[in-house]
């Protein structure tokens, strides 16, 4: 080995080095922020959270107790609702681009909804006002459940198309050559081997809109009152959050940061289940 | 194994879908019977933050005797004109009376009348919080940032006994659209000429160069707050909630005011006109607050519109005749100041012009 080997070793370890105890500690400071934002929410909220934050509506100021008892149905409702309407056209989009790979109008449709991806919630909100809450002269927890659904739609039919590329094509021309038709093929070989990829997929859209509000503001609107019609108002957890937040009531903040102990606990309970859908479900080719 | 996964799916799916329309059977029987299966004693409003608290209150009080549920949602003043002009509310509020503009887009006919009072006060952050005595000069060199010390000769000269820092005075405003800066730049613009001429009134302005901005009045109040040497306006009842030390300001009258639920109520007992539409900060009533505004509610003038039943507009007259009567006793214990008895009488006459077919809904 020659001296100048030597020499350019050294520096290589160096930085290599370097460059190890710096993705290890953007690694750490990364995860730090998660945890002392959990901590922060958990600490402030736990307390808040009592039987009465389920099972009571909200109280005005000045009266003890109240809870949020109708924003966490409405939330149930409109996201439901809204995973029901995006779910089936997500992932039909996601099988016609999976199957149709370089057509013009797969490369549309695929900008289409990167597009799509890209549009500030708060816009989708804007225009749900204006073609349905407009015309019908109605806020109703349905527009809120049309303006998440066409959130959802991007994470859907990406997992969608990603996963069903992945599955082998000798798979699929098996099936073909057994004599299935094509729509059997797509239903019975194609779906259930991408199921655990579609799965989370539908669940990290869900996950986006869960937290979302500025849709809700002018399409579910807001609703003090328990209220199970689609054609009505309703409340929803980010909602009363925003608004409670910015309240100057002690026991206001109290409530909203107990709504944020459910939201965020919804959350991770959605991310645990995508892991666990995507180990269990998952086939190995 | 793969079909029986998409077995529990379909199942679950389905389960759900019959979960959520057994649910919507259920539920109407369950929430108050007086009140979810008609929609006719279900009223809608929206718009000002501001009054938020109080109408939540009276809204909840007064259904529990009228069996009406009014969903009042706090979207802002802006957004509560642009709702009833889409008429997609039954009722719009707002901390700024309609402009002749605002007047003029609307489909129909409406009326606005004022519900209670609110006022700014300019709450500061200095050494042992002193109470200090600002007059119209003052306040406005001060957000015009030509005074920026606080022991200015001017400050001190209104202040004998107080000991000033030798410290910068740093502005806090908002940043949000607010009613809360429409109130103060209001006044400000009557008070100064450099200021009308610079900057203006309205819900957001261009604030001189050099000044913080928070949104909201949490926002103002947490930058006061933490930063000594700082001055802001915010909301009479954000600064009593959270114990925030407050100036007394010379009215019109020449004399300094104290900032309470009394003398802002006062500043409203001129004369009103028949439209309510008036400004009532600098007041020259003896003993009133000047920086305080009516918040008011905008209905249609004729509710015979988009098929509303007659008992639908009726509910709705009585609720707000409710508001300003009745319902007055709500104000105080949350901080607002109560409407004056001329107040009272004008917005008496704007409900009783409310008519369903031509024919007034009051009689």
């Amino acid at each position: 080995m020659t001296p100048y080997d030597i020499q350019g070793l050294q520096g290589r370890r160096v930085k290599d080095r370097i460059f190890t105890s710096l993705v290890w500690g953007l690694t750490f400071s990364c995860l730090a922020v998660v945890f002392i934002i959990l901590f922060y929410i958990f600490e402030k909220g736990i307390g808040s959270l009592n039987w009465a934050i389920f099972s009571q509506n909200p109280k005005p100021v000045g009266e003890n107790g109240g809870g949020m008892l109708n924003a966490i149905v409405g939330s149930l409702m409109v996201v439901s609702i809204a995973a029901i309407l995006a779910i089936p056209v997500g992932v039909s989009v996601g099988i016609y681009l999976a199957e149709n790979r370089g057509r013009k109008l797969s490369d549309r449709i695929a900008l289409a909804v990167d597009v799509l991806q890209g549009i500030p919630s708060i816009v989708i909100g804007i225009v749900i006002y204006v073609w349905i809450v407009k015309p019908t002269g109605k806020f109703s927890s349905y527009s809120g459940s049309i303006a998440l659904a066409i959130m959802m739609l991007p994470p859907i039919i990406k997992n969608t198309e990603e996963t069903l590329i992945l599955i082998p094509t000798t798979l699929k021309e098996a099936s073909l050559a057994l004599g299935a038709s094509y729509f059997r093929t797509t239903m019975k070989v194609m779906l259930p081997a991408g199921i655990g990829g579609i799965f989370s997929g539908c669940i990290i859209g869900i996950a986006r809109i869960a937290g979302e509000v500025a849709p809700l503001l002018f399409t579910a609107f807001g609703n003090p009152a328990l209220n199970f019609n689609i054609l009505k108002p309703v409340d929803t957890i980010p909602k009363v959050i925003f608004t409670y937040a910015s309240s100057p009531y002690d026991d206001w903040h109290r409530i909203a940061w107990g709504g944020s102990v459910i939201l965020v606990s919804f959350i991770i309970l959605l991310n645990t289940i995508i892991k666990i859908f995507e180990s269990r479900w998952k086939v190995q080719f | 194994m793969k079909t029986s996964i998409f077995k529990t799916l379909a199942f679950a799916g389905t389960a759900l879908v019959i979960g959520l329309s057994s649910c919507g059977n259920g539920g109407d029987k369950t929430t108050d019977a007086n009140a979810a299966n008609d929609a006719d004693k279900q009223i809608l409003g929206a718009g000002a933050t501001f009054p938020y608290p109080l109408y939540s209150k009276m809204f909840s009080e007064y259904g529990k005797t009228s069996g009406i549920q009014t969903n009042y949602q706090s979207i802002g003043s802006g957004g509560g004109v642009k709702q009833i002009m889409n008429k997609t509310v039954d009722f719009g509020a707002s901390d700024a009376f309609l402009s002749d503009a605002d007047i003029a887009a609307m489909p129909a006919p409406v009326v606005e009348f004022p519900t209670c009072l609110g006022a700014d006060v300019i709450s500061y952050n200095l050494p042992g919080n002193p109470e200090l005595k600002l007059t119209p000069e003052i306040i406005a060199g001060i957000f015009l940032r030509n005074i920026t010390k606080w022991n200015d000769k001017k400050i001190a000269a209104e202040n004998p006994g107080v000991s000033l820092p030798d410290m910068d005075i740093s502005v806090a405003h908002r940043t949000d659209g607010s009613g809360t800066t429409f109130i103060f730049t209001d006044y400000l613009s009557k008070i100064s000429d450099d200021w009308k001429t610079k900057i203006g009134a309205g819900k957001s302005v261009n604030w001189p160069e050099g000044e913080l901005g928070g949104k909201g009045n949490e926002g103002v109040a947490g930058m006061i707050k933490q930063t000594p040497g700082t001055i802001g306006y915010i909301e009479l009842a954000y600064a009593i909630q959270n114990n925030m030390s407050y100036a007394q300001v010379k009215n019109a009258a020449g004399n300094y005011i104290k900032p309470t639920i009394q003398s802002t109520s006062l500043c409203a007992n001129g004369d009103i006109p028949a439209d309510t539409r008036i400004s009532i900060t600098n007041s020259n009533v003896d003993q009133a607050y000047p920086i305080s505004s009516f918040t008011w509610i905008i209905l249609y003038k004729e509710q015979n519109y988009n098929n509303r039943s007659k008992d639908k507009a009726t509910n709705l007259v009585k609720e707000l005749w409710w508001m300003i009567h009745e319902g007055q006793a709500q104000t105080a214990p949350l901080n607002y100041a109560p409407l004056p008895p001329k107040a009272v009488t004008a917005a008496e006459a704007v409900l009783k012009s409310i008519t369903f077919g031509g024919q007034p809904i009051l009689q």
